[in-house]
C-alpha cells in the first residue's frame, strides 16, 4: 500500500472515531439544537438555572422546563406552556426560542434577580419578550422563580354580529377572452415622501381605497437617477395593511437598501390592486393611544378585538406626521398573542429618537389575521 | 451502347406522356361554399385509388377515395371557417407539387349564433353618466366561427326597479356595440346582450358618491359610549354601500382612541370608552362630519 | 426543371416582404382609433402570420404563444397536430395584404379588421411537394390586447364579397 492509501484509511479510521464519540457523549448544546434533548448542566448558579430552563424552552420540553422551576406549585404546566405561547393560536404558538439573553440585576447568597430576554424566531421575524425572573438557592443548586402571567379566558357567550363579507365570482371558462373579471379596485396613492435614513432612502406614503369592494393591494416604487435611468426597484413587502376595506387608508414603507436619496431624480410609484374576497370583521379598536417622547419614544396603545372571533395575529401600522401634516415616518409591530373577544392587548411601537422630536401626530390602523380565515 | 441511349430516352419520354395523360384525366370537384359542420361531398374523376388532403390553417384531412367515385365527408368532418385547399393524389402518380389536382372552396360559418363574445364596460361606475356603459359583441356560431352575415343584437341594461334601456343594433362583419347611460339611482343594473337562441349577461354596479353631512350621535350604554352614525348617504341621497370604513375618534387627556368601522346597513356603529370631555370626530375617506364632546 | 424553377421562383418570393396597403378610413366605434394604436396592430397582425407560416411549416404550435390566443390559437395548434399526426406541414407565404380597421371596440379590447390577402400555399407529404397554389382571400381578423402586443383572436377568411 502507497502513502495515499493509508492516509486515507487513517482519516476514515479517525472520521469513525469521530462520529463513534460524538454520537456517544454529545456536546450537550449542539444535542439541543439538533432537537435530541435539552442541556442538563447542573444549576450550580442562577445564570446556569436561567439558562437550562431556556435550553429547554427551546427544545419544547415543557414538563422538563416546569419540574425545574421552584414556585411550580402555584401553576401547572399547561399554564406555564401558555403563558410562553399564548392559550389561543398566535404569533408565538408556531415559533421556535431563537436565543436569550441574562442581565444579572442582584444577587445574593440565597436569591437573585436577572432580566431576561427571549428572542422568537416567528414567521414575520423576530420576536422578543422579557421577563424579569426571581432565582433562589435550593440547597446546592439554584431554581427559577417563573412569573406567571394569567391568561385571560372567555366567559362563554354569544356575541351576535350582522357578518358582512365580499365573495368574488371570477369569470369561468367559458369566457376564452379573459376580460369580463369584474375591474380591480380602484386605489390611489394619497402621500408619498421619500426620506434619507442610515439604512438607506425610504419611501414613505400613504394608499386610499378609492372603491366600494375590498381591495388586496401592494406598492412598488422605482428610483430613478436624474437621467430617468432606473437605479432599484422594491416592494412594500409587509410594511403595509394588504388588504384594504372600501375608503380604507394604509401607511406604507419601502426600504431601498444602500440607495442615496441625493441620486435620486425621480420616483416612480406603482399601486397594485385586486379583487379580495374579505370580511368587514373583525372590528378592532385601538385604545389609549399614547405617545411617549424620547429617549425611547414609542407609541403605545391598546387593542380590543370588537367582534366574537379570535383574531390570531394582529399587526398593527402607524403613520407619524410632521406639524405640517407629512408623514415623516411609518413603523409597525405585530402582536404576539391573539385578540380574544373585547380583551385590551398592548402594543408598543418603537420610534426612532432623531423622528419623535418632529413628530406632531399620528394615525394608526390594525391589520388582523385569523387562522381559517383572511385577512381584515 | 450507342444504340441503348436513344431506347432509353423514348422510354422515358413515353413514360412521362402516359403520366401526364392520367393527370389530365383525374380532376377533383367539391361545392364551392359549404357550412362548417355540414356534410359534403367529394368526387374524383380518373380511375384507380387515391387521397384527397384538404388543408387550411384551420383544419387539415387526408381521406382515401376511390378515383371515379363521391366521396361522402359526414357531419362534424370540417368545422372551422375559411379558404381551403382540396388536393387530389392518385397512387402511383409522381409526387409532384404541380401535377396534383388541386381547388379550392369556402366553409362558411352556421347562421345560428351559438356564443355571445360579449365585452361590458366598466363593472361599476358612478350614478347618473351619459353613455358611459359600453358593450361590444361578437357573435360565434356552435364551432366557434365569427358569423359575418348580418344579424340583430339587443343590448338591453335594467335597473333593480325594472326600468331600462334598449338598444337593437345590427352586427357589421360579426361586430356590434352600444353605449347607455347609467342610473341615476344607485344599485347593480343588469346588461344583457341576446341575439337568436343566445344571451349573456354582466352586472354593472352603479356607486354612490363620497359621504356627505356625515353626522354621529354618542350616547352611553353599560359605563361605555356607544358611537353611531346618522344613515350614510352621498350628496345625491344615494346610500353609500355597506362595508365603506368610517374612522371614529376619541382624544382625551394626551391620548386618543381610534376605530375603523364598516357601514353595516347604513350605518356605522362601535362602543368606545367613556372618559369625561373626550372629544369624538368622524370622517369616511375624504368627508369630514360633526365633532361631539362627551359631558355626563 | 420546371418545377425546380418554380420553387426558385417562389424562394424569391418568400425572401421579400409582403405588400401592405391600408385603408384610411375610421372603424366603426365609439372612440377614434390612435396612430399609434393602428400602427402597432398592424406590425403584430404581419408578425402574427410570420409565426403561423413557421408554425405550420415546422408543426411548431409553440411558436403560435407570442402571435396568437383563444380560438385562433387553438384551431391553429389542432392543425398542427392533424399535420404532424399525417406526415403532412404546409408552407404559407403572405404576398399582399390590403387592411381595413373596421371595428375598434369601446375601451380599447379589441381590433376588428379585415384583409384582402394574397398568399402562395405550399404542401408536403413527408416532405415532397404535394401541391402549390397561389390564393386569394378575404380574412377578418379580431385582435385583442396581451400584456405586450396584440394577439390574434379571429382569424377567418370569408368568401369575396
Amino acid at each position: 500500500m502507497n502513502k495515499g492509501g493509508l492516509l486515507a484509511v487513517f482519516i476514515f479510521a479517525v472520521t469513525i472515531l469521530l462520529v463513534v464519540a460524538g454520537t456517544r457523549w454529545p456536546v450537550p448544546s449542539a444535542a439541543a439544537y439538533a432537537g435530541g434533548g435539552q442541556v442538563s448542566r447542573t444549576a450550580s448558579s442562577p445564570e446556569a438555572a436561567v439558562s437550562n430552563l431556556c435550553d429547554r424552552i427551546r427544545a419544547h420540553a415543557w414538563d422538563d422546563a416546569y419540574n425545574s422551576l421552584a414556585n411550580k406549585a402555584r401553576f401547572s404546566a399547561l399554564d406555564f406552556q401558555h403563558d410562553l405561547n399564548g392559550t389561543y393560536p398566535g404569533l408565538l404558538t408556531y415559533t421556535n426560542l431563537d436565543s436569550f439573553e441574562m442581565q444579572p440585576l442582584h444577587a445574593s447568597a440565597s436569591d437573585a434577580e436577572i432580566r431576561l430576554r427571549l428572542k422568537w424566531a416567528t414567521v414575520v421575524g423576530p420576536s422578543v419578550t422579557t421577563r424579569q425572573l426571581r432565582v433562589v438557592r435550593n440547597g446546592d443548586r439554584w431554581q427559577v422563580e417563573w412569573p406567571i402571567t394569567s391568561q385571560p379566558t372567555l366567559a362563554p357567550e354569544v356575541i351576535p354580529v350582522n357578518y358582512l363579507r365580499w365573495d368574488v365570482i371570477d369569470r369561468g371558462a367559458g369566457d376564452d377572452w379573459g376580460m369580463q373579471n369584474v375591474d380591480a379596485p380602484h386605489v390611489r396613492i394619497v402621500d408619498m415622501h421619500p426620506v434619507q435614513r442610515a439604512e438607506g432612502t425610504v419611501i414613505l406614503g400613504e394608499l386610499l381605497n378609492d372603491d366600494i369592494y375590498p381591495a388586496y393591494v401592494a406598492v412598488t416604487a422605482t428610483l430613478l437617477r436624474k437621467d430617468q435611468t432606473p437605479i432599484a426597484t422594491e416592494g412594500s413587502f409587509d410594511k403595509i395593511s394588504h388588504v384594504l376595506l372600501p375608503k380604507q387608508v394604509t401607511p406604507f414603507l419601502i426600504l431601498f437598501p444602500d440607495v442615496t436619496l441625493a441620486d435620486v431624480g425621480s420616483v416612480r410609484m406603482t399601486p397594485f390592486s385586486s379583487l379580495i374576497a374579505a370580511s368587514a370583521d373583525p372590528v378592532i379598536e385601538i385604545q389609549s393611544q399614547h405617545m411617549s417622547p424620547a429617549p425611547d419614544a414609542s407609541l403605545s396603545g391598546q387593542l380590543v378585538n370588537q367582534s366574537g372571533q379570535v383574531a390570531n395575529v394582529a399587526h398593527v401600522l402607524a403613520a407619524f406626521y410632521d406639524s405640517t401634516g407629512q408623514v415623516v415616518w411609518i413603523a409597525d409591530q405585530y402582536v404576539d398573542r391573539a385578540l380574544l373577544p373585547q380583551t385590551p392587548t398592548p402594543f408598543d411601537i418603537h420610534i426612532p429618537e432623531d423622528l419623535a422630536r418632529k413628530i406632531a401626530s399620528e394615525r394608526t390602523v390594525v391589520a388582523s389575521y385569523s387562522f381559517g380565515g383572511t385577512e381584515s | 451502347m450507342r444504340r441503348g441511349f436513344p431506347l432509353l430516352m423514348t422510354g422515358l419520354a413515353l413514360a412521362m406522356m402516359a403520366d401526364l395523360a392520367i393527370a389530365q384525366e383525374q380532376g377533383i370537384n367539391l361545392p364551392k361554399s359549404i357550412e362548417a359542420g355540414s356534410v359534403f361531398s367529394v368526387r374524383c374523376s380518373g380511375s384507380g385509388e387515391g387521397t384527397v388532403y384538404i388543408v387550411g390553417p384551420g383544419q387539415v384531412l387526408r381521406r382515401d377515395v376511390q378515383l371515379g367515385s363521391t366521396t361522402s365527408f359526414p357531419a362534424g368532418s370540417l368545422t372551422h371557417a375559411g379558404r381551403y385547399l382540396a388536393i387530389l393524389s392518385a397512387s402511383g402518380s409522381s409526387s409532384d407539387a404541380g401535377s396534383n389536382p388541386v381547388s379550392s372552396f369556402d366553409v362558411v360559418p352556421a347562421s345560428e349564433p351559438a356564443k355571445i363574445s360579449f365585452l361590458a364596460r366598466p363593472s361599476r361606475l358612478p350614478v347618473d353618466i351619459h353613455d358611459a356603459i359600453t358593450g361590444a359583441v361578437y357573435l360565434f356560431d356552435t364551432y366557434q366561427n365569427l358569423i359575418l352575415t348580418p344579424m340583430p343584437v339587443s343590448f338591453d341594461l335594467t335597473n333593480p326597479s325594472g326600468a331600462g334601456q334598449k338598444r337593437s343594433v345590427t352586427t357589421r362583419d360579426g361586430a356590434a356595440w352600444t353605449a347607455m347611460d347609467s342610473s341615476a339611482h344607485d344599485g347593480t343594473d343588469h346588461f344583457v346582450a341576446s341575439a337568436g337562441d343566445v344571451s349573456s349577461a354582466r352586472a354593472v354596479v352603479q356607486v354612490a358618491g363620497d359621504a356627505c353631512n356625515l353626522r354621529m350621535s354618542v350616547t352611553p350604554s353599560d359605563g361605555k359610549l356607544v358611537v353611531a352614525t346618522d344613515p350614510v348617504r352621498d350628496c345625491s341621497g344615494n346610500a353609500v354601500p355597506d362595508g365603506t370604513i368610517v374612522t371614529f375618534t376619541e382624544a382625551a387627556n394626551g391620548s386618543k382612541t381610534t376605530v375603523d368601522v364598516p357601514l353595516k346597513r347604513g350605518i356605522a356603529k362601535v362602543e368606545m370608552p367613556e372618559v369625561q370631555g373626550a372629544i369624538f370626530t368622524v370622517a369616511s375617506g375624504v368627508s369630514l362630519g360633526n365633532q361631539v364632546r362627551w359631558e355626563k | 426543371m420546371i418545377c425546380c424553377a418554380a420553387f426558385g421562383l417562389t424562394a424569391c418570393l418568400a425572401a421579400a416582404q409582403p405588400a401592405v396597403r391600408v385603408e384610411p378610413s375610421q372603424p366603426q366605434g365609439q372612440q377614434a382609433l390612435a396612430d399609434q394604436t393602428r400602427s402597432a396592430a398592424i406590425a403584430d397582425y404581419l408578425g402574427a402570420w410570420k409565426s403561423m407560416s413557421e408554425a405550420l411549416e415546422q408543426n411548431r404550435p409553440g411558436l403560435l404563444d407570442r402571435d396568437f390566443t383563444g380560438s385562433a390559437k387553438d384551431e391553429l395548434s389542432a392543425t398542427i397536430a392533424q399535420q404532424a399526426s399525417l406526415g403532412m406541414r404546409s408552407r404559407y407565404r403572405d404576398l399582399a395584404h390590403d387592411l381595413q380597421f373596421v371595428f375598434y371596440s369601446p375601451d380599447g379590447l379589441s381590433i376588428e379588421m379585415t384583409d384582402d390577402a394574397e398568399y402562395e400555399v405550399q404542401v408536403f407529404v413527408h416532405d415532397k411537394p404535394l401541391a402549390a397554389q397561389r390564393m386569394h382571400a378575404r380574412y377578418v381578423v379580431v385582435l385583442t390586447p396581451g400584456a405586450a402586443r396584440w394577439g390574434v383572436r379571429v382569424l377567418q377568411a370569408s368568401p369575396q364579397p
